[in-house]
């Protein structure tokens, strides 16, 4: 067995793979990977690697064209897959998509439907595809942000860039949060390990590109929360505290994909 | 298409980013190949105070905190490093030498690598906790060191390399970085010849010599220790496992004991249903006979001998095979004790021992005939033998050194002797020590190491000494260490948790204040509390008041405790991990600590207290019309003792409100008492005596009582019980997965069927095991007109043969599970004693939660109520506590009667001889040499050994020596059917026999009340120390 990171965290303030607290994993980004397809990104965040291609705005099938809400705008199609090698386990999967995947394509779908602009395509479809190539902890919030890149590269029109991170506390943290004698710290950007171990939230944030009269004043960023979802058990004190890490996160992530997006202009 | 390969040359972080590779198998038995990234900087500090460039980069944690240095600027030395040294064990150091590195009086600025310690983990978890612990504690000054993660030390595993080799290199590797470090970064203005020495210290000799060469000063564990004041004794705590392998080799070539079988065999033979697994016992009465309980047998099978044992210790988890028909055999019905069969055993000269002695052949060749003999009862049983261990259950044992096996000519040389364990059914241990001659007469700690094929017994070595045999102090803390009682004072960490206002505490004035949030004021009623004399840790009190509508209200008020004891705070952890108070003779172990024990939580008299009531809404014939449960605020208006309760209550001159409010509790705790039989309650026997220590100079013995009954005791119990079955419900109700119950389990009917034959060959009794009721009823006609103790003593019988209660928490059994065999109540669970038992205190937070009670801050506290993981542990936890402390009460009062006697004993050989005391006992047990004598007196069992038959005619001869001697002239008739034996004495010719045996004899028989006589003797075997209480039959 390895060590858990809430026995040594406290003794040493070390992560499990060398990190501290407040530091994210290596991250490697790049658009335009595919260029069979209208947008396309490669994401990866330390050892989990996603790939993402966006084909659309299209014309939808009939089908789904004539329902109610293709007629206001676009409708946003997300097909999560991940691949059976992705994980330490080689799983074969028979057809479908598991649990997982379909939860990740939820969430994405309805993130990216409010999101983007989607008014300016009516009866269209924009489908997403994401492949998961290797996991390791921060699926969701990785998704998130190839899906951006791709959505950009694609050209499709979105009020700002959509930012993901997670945000764990290093331990269990099951009691309420002692001012005084405080053991616990955030953490950012969880791996596999500490993600089963820890209780840990997923955070995406946006931020919105000044328009009309303002336009001037972007001294303050502006932020919003987009995304934020969470499924493990943790005292509620706790939340404030990892929300502020992974939204700081999240903005870290925001700076490292405009520095992408602009380069790959230039090129 | 673009090219997906990572770029390192963008990223200049990138070259920093190492992966590690390795490949666990899953207990499920699939191999998983793991890759994990590994971030290596430059900010981990060194931790030494001597560094000056460390502190500057040392990282803050998210409150901005920079952990403080660990390391001292002046570390101790030793005579080779006179600068002073900081260590870096290696993995195998901290397996051979824990107790070492635990050890006050040395090994000090200790390094350990995270390498280390996660090789450490993975070959022992119970080392790597004590480790753990080690890092945590500051004055040891262990540092943690990252040296994975730090650029500089971190390496690459070689093509060829081993993992070992490896984690060698990186060991010497952090070696020689500290080493260069220190000298750069020092401090100006301290001299490079005054930095200390940095000791790698490895047993492994491939890395000793590679150290050499590459020029890192190392040394091996037994080296170091040497250099070190005090060597003779911290050399004996070095583990003897590798050290005993290395020496032996392979070119011992005498195995005693055969070989386990494969862990692979093991697991499909388990799968497979022709193994078993189950946990090692040995009998009491026969260190050579062991049984084992599996789920595939109603009865425990049998383990007859050490060949089939095979070096499995009680205790243990093992796999077992069952022997051959022909091989099996019924229990032996003889009493061996090891001391005697084996005294003459040579520690050092394992060579020409057998496995089996010739000794223990023939005792073992006896019990084969017997049972191939005549009885149709006693019919051969299956047996079994060892093939494997599963998990080692091996601890620390208080015992002390054989002095027979130690040379005389001992001088400092290391010798090996024989450690005698208190416990009997531990084996003695072989332990090599430099200092036998001081060890003698001394309680020690040993630990066993381990029991290799080619060892008799198993090898073990020395802890630590606690004091003289037979003193107080020694024997009191030997007493805690074999029952785990945790005993260390509450540490700081605890102590903190307390009320910043000690014994000032209050309750607030104001009714406004947060501690009044959700209480009810119950100051007005008229409650008080019953205990025994002089307590101190008031639980409970209760009070009852007529309403006006005719029926009454009664309550039952349990001290607050979840108030004070916040969850998963440390006070909380500490109090989880001690599960219990324990009450010894002289002394209590607290659960809790003293300020909230007996001052904050206690239900003292004329003051307020928080407390945690129970209300029941009665009818005047005890019908539970209501029942309310609420924290409230209460005054208690006095503190009887039981007498002095009852005194009150009977004398007719009291009319009080008080005292009548006791005699409604009184009158209705009858009834209830009454009901419970009714429905089928066991009233069941406990050999229990209870020791006032009172004035100084009486006879010690005056103080030994049995535990009397008045009403009042019964009054307490009734209401304590109505009150957790109440709360069990509640509880149950709302939480029905993770609601901490208590359930004793219906003894399965062959457990009763020795004590059912018995009574029905020697007394034509009958014991109907059908239900408890009917258990209740049978055992109520168990009477002997001549004998009135029988009764009590068939109630002791029968209260061994049933399973003993246990915690648990209710998604753990079915409902129908949940009974409480001895109550006869469908449901219960422990709430009336928070101070003492940590159960209680979680019922109470599960409750507390139930009712929705919301605490002063307006959270809701619902920890303890939500996962049953952790409620499983606990429950694990406390039932292993509560067992323990109940066996540890019993073996202070043991050891008090017997120092009572000793001390009586020395009275009157002062002044003539000693005669000990003369007093009646019941046998319990027949054995084929010997019987089971129970006193009641003193609530002790005593065995009772050939040559303790006072036969008739026969001086009382008390020397221990010469008694010795009579047991070679006897001859036993044993009786296994009828469950008698005849001792008499042994004669040469057939006349003479026929002659001299109706005067020269005395039978036995089980049942039977016989005189004895009760001395205290200085043992000279096992117990030495504990000085055996020895019973002489005198006659019948």
């Amino acid at each position: 067995m390895p060590l858990d990171t809430s026995t040594t965290y406290p003794l040493t303030k070390l992560r499990l793979d060398g990190r501290r607290w407040n530091e994210l994993r290596l991250i490697q980004a790049q658009i335009s990977t595919n260029p069979a397809s209208s947008g396309s990104s490669f994401f990866s965040m330390g050892n989990t690697s996603i790939m993402c291609s966006v084909h659309g705005p299209a014309e939808g099938r009939r089908g789904d064209a004539s329902g109610s809400a293709g007629g206001a705008g676009a409708i946003v199609d997300v097909d999560v897959n991940v691949a059976g090698f992705a994980g330490v386990d080689r799983k074969r999967r028979a057809g479908g998509s598991d649990r997982q995947s379909s939860r990740i394509a939820t969430t994405l779908r309805s993130a990216f439907q409010s999101h983007l602009h989607t008014y300016l395509y009516p009866h269209s479809t924009i489908s997403i595809h994401v492949s998961v190539l290797s996991a390791d902890g921060s699926l969701l919030a990785a998704a998130i942000n190839a899906c951006t890149l791709a959505l950009v590269d694609a050209g499709i029109p979105m009020p700002g860039l959509l930012t993901s991170c997670t945000a764990g506390m290093s331990g269990s943290a099951s009691t309420p949060q002692d001012p005084r004698n405080n053991e616990l710290d955030p953490l950012l950007d969880l791996s596999l390990p500490e993600e089963q171990e820890l209780p840990v939230l997923t955070v995406g944030t946006t931020n919105s590109v000044p328009v009309g009269e303002n336009n001037m004043d972007t001294d303050e960023e502006e932020m919003k929360v987009a995304v934020l979802t969470m499924d493990s058990k943790l005292h509620c004190t706790y939340v404030e505290t990892m929300l502020a890490v992974g939204i700081d996160g999240c903005s870290q992530i925001r700076e490292l994909l405009e520095g992408v997006i602009k380069g790959s202009s230039r090129a | 298409m673009k090219s997906l390969r990572r770029d390192v040359s963008s990223n200049p972080q990138a070259a920093n980013v190492a992966s590690k590779v390795f490949v666990r198998s899953t207990r499920s038995g699939k191999v998983q190949k793991i890759v994990r990234e590994l971030y290596l900087r430059q900010d981990i500090p060194c931790s030494s105070k001597l560094c000056s460039s460390c502190p500057s980069v040392a990282p803050a944690d998210a409150n901005g905190n920079i952990a403080p240095f660990v390391l001292s600027d002046r570390p101790a030395g030793t005579k080779a490093f006179p600068r002073g040294h900081y260590l870096v064990p290696d993995t195998n150091a901290l397996l051979n030498g824990m107790d070492l590195f635990e050890h006050t009086g040395a090994f000090y600025d200790v390094i350990i690598l995270q390498t280390v310690l996660e090789e450490l983990r993975n070959q022992s978890l119970p080392l790597y906790n004590r480790l753990l612990s080690l890092i945590k504690t500051d004055e040891k000054r262990f540092y943690l060191f990252f040296n994975e993660f730090r650029l500089e030390t971190h390496i690459r595993r070689g093509p060829e390399e081993s993992i070992n080799d490896r984690n060698d290199r990186a060991v010497r590797k952090v070696a020689s970085w500290y080493e260069e470090h220190l000298r750069l970064s020092t401090k100006k203005g301290k001299k490079e010849s005054s930095l200390p020495a940095i000791v790698v210290i490895t047993d492994d000799k491939g890395n000793l010599r590679k150290a050499k060469e590459e020029n890192v000063t190392a040394l091996s564990l037994s080296d170091y220790v040497a250099g070190l004041e005090d060597s003779e004794k911290l050399l004996d705590m070095i583990s003897e496992a590798r050290e005993a392998r290395d020496t032996k080799g392979s070119a011992r070539g005498e195995l005693f004991y055969p070989e386990y079988y494969s862990m692979s065999r093991l697991m499909t033979g388990l799968r497979a249903g022709t193994l078993h697994q189950g946990v090692f016992n040995v009998s009491p009465y026969n260190y050579l006979e062991g049984s084992i309980k599996v789920p595939a047998f109603d009865k425990p099978l049998l383990i007859l001998g050490r060949d089939n044992s095979n070096r499995a210790i009680a205790g243990d988890v093992v796999v077992i095979e069952l022997l051959p028909k022909d091989q099996w055999k019924s229990p032996s019905t003889k009493i061996v004790d090891e001391e005697a069969v084996t005294k003459n055993d040579n520690p050092d000269t394992d060579e020409i021992e057998a496995v089996v002695t010739d000794r223990e052949r023939k005792a073992l060749q006896e019990e084969a005939k017997q049972a191939h003999g005549k009885n149709s009862e006693g019919k051969p049983q299956p047996t079994a033998k060892v093939v494997g261990i599963i998990k080692r259950n091996w601890r620390q044992y208080v015992g002390h050194v054989d002095s027979n096996s130690t040379a005389s000519h001992s001088g400092r040389r290391q010798q090996t002797v024989f450690v005698l364990p208190m416990e009997k059914r531990v084996p003695k241990i072989r332990v090599r020590t430099r200092q036998a001659s001081d060890l003698i007469g001394q309680r020690i700690l040993v630990t066993i190491d381990s029991w290799d094929r080619d060892s008799r017994y198993p090898t073990g070595h020395y802890i630590r000494s606690l004091g003289e045999l037979e003193t107080k102090g020694a024997e009191t803390e030997a007493l805690l260490l074999e029952y785990d009682v945790q005993y260390k004072p509450f540490p700081k960490s605890v102590l903190d948790c307390l009320p910043a206002e000690g014994h000032d505490w209050k309750v607030p004035v104001s009714k406004d204040d947060k501690g009044w949030n959700g209480r009810r004021d119950l100051r007005d009623l008229l409650i008080c509390s019953i205990d025994p004399p002089g307590c101190q840790d008031i639980d409970d009190a209760l009070h009852a008041r007529a309403l006006p509508n005719g029926n009454f209200e009664v309550g039952v008020h349990i001290a607050d405790v979840s108030h004070f004891v916040k969850p998963n705070n440390p006070m909380d952890l500490e109090a989880s991990v001690r599960g219990s108070t324990v009450y010894l003779v002289d002394k209590r172990i607290d659960m809790l600590p003293h300020l909230l024990g007996t001052d904050l939580c206690s239900l003292k008299p004329y003051v307020e207290r928080y407390a945690f009531s129970v209300i029941w809404e009665v009818t005047p014939n005890a019908e539970i019309v209501s029942s309310t449960f609420t924290k409230s605020v209460i005054r208690s208006r006095e503190a009887f003792s039981y007498e002095q309760a009852q005194l009150r209550i009977d004398d007719p001159s009291q009319k009080d409100e008080l005292t009548e409010s006791m005699r409604h509790l009184l009158r209705f705790s009858k009834i209830l008492r009454q009901k419970r039989y009714d429905a089928g309650a066991l009233n069941l026997a406990s050999p229990e005596v209870r020791i006032e220590t009172g004035d100084e100079a009486g006879d010690p013995l005056t103080d030994v009582k049995t535990k009397a009954m008045l009403e009042t005791n019964s009054l307490v119990e009734e209401f304590m019980l109505l009150a957790n079955i109440t709360v069990a419900t509640k509880i149950y109700e709302s939480f029905s997965q993770t609601a901490l119950l208590r359930r004793h389990a219906t003894p399965p009917p062959q457990n009763f069927e020795d004590l059912i034959h018995q009574l029905s060959k020697k007394r034509g009794m009958e014991l109907d095991v059908s239900s408890s009721g009917a258990l209740a009823s049978s055992l109520d006609r168990c009477v002997d007109p001549e004998n009135p103790f029988f009764n009590t003593l068939v109630r002791i019988l029968a209260t061994r043969c049933m399973t003993s209660a246990e915690y648990f928490c209710a998604g753990a059994h079915a409902e129908s599970e949940f009974r409480h065999y001895g109550l006869a109540s469908p449901i219960y669970t422990h709430f009336t004693s928070p101070i003492r038992r940590y159960a209680d205190l979680i019922v109470h937070r599960q409750l507390a939660s139930a009712i929705g009670y919301e605490g002063e801050d307006g959270a809701a506290v619902n920890e303890g109520v939500s996962t049953r993981g952790k409620l499983e542990d606990i429950c694990r936890n406390i039932n292993y506590r509560h067992r323990n402390a109940q066996f540890a009460g019993r073996a202070s009062i043991e050891y008090y009667v017997g120092q009572a006697l000793k001390a009586r004993g020395e009275k009157l050989a002062a002044g003539g001889t000693d005669t000990g005391i003369d007093e009646e006992g019941y046998v319990m047990r027949v054995f084929e040499n010997g019987a089971v004598v129970f006193v009641p007196r003193f609530g002790i069992e005593g065995v009772v050994r050939l040559e303790d038959f006072v036969l008739p005619g026969e001086s009382g001869a008390f020397a221990v020596a010469e008694r010795r001697e009579l047991a070679i002239h006897r001859t036993t008739d044993f009786d296994s059917e009828e469950y008698t034996l005849r001792v008499s004495e042994k004669t040469h010719s057939e006349k003479e026999k026929t002659h001299s045996e109706k005067e020269r004899s005395v039978q036995v028989e089980l049942f039977q009340k016989v005189k004895v006589n009760v001395s205290s003797v200085k043992e000279e075997g096992r117990g030495a120390g504990k000085r055996r209480v020895r019973v002489l039959i005198t006659g019948s």
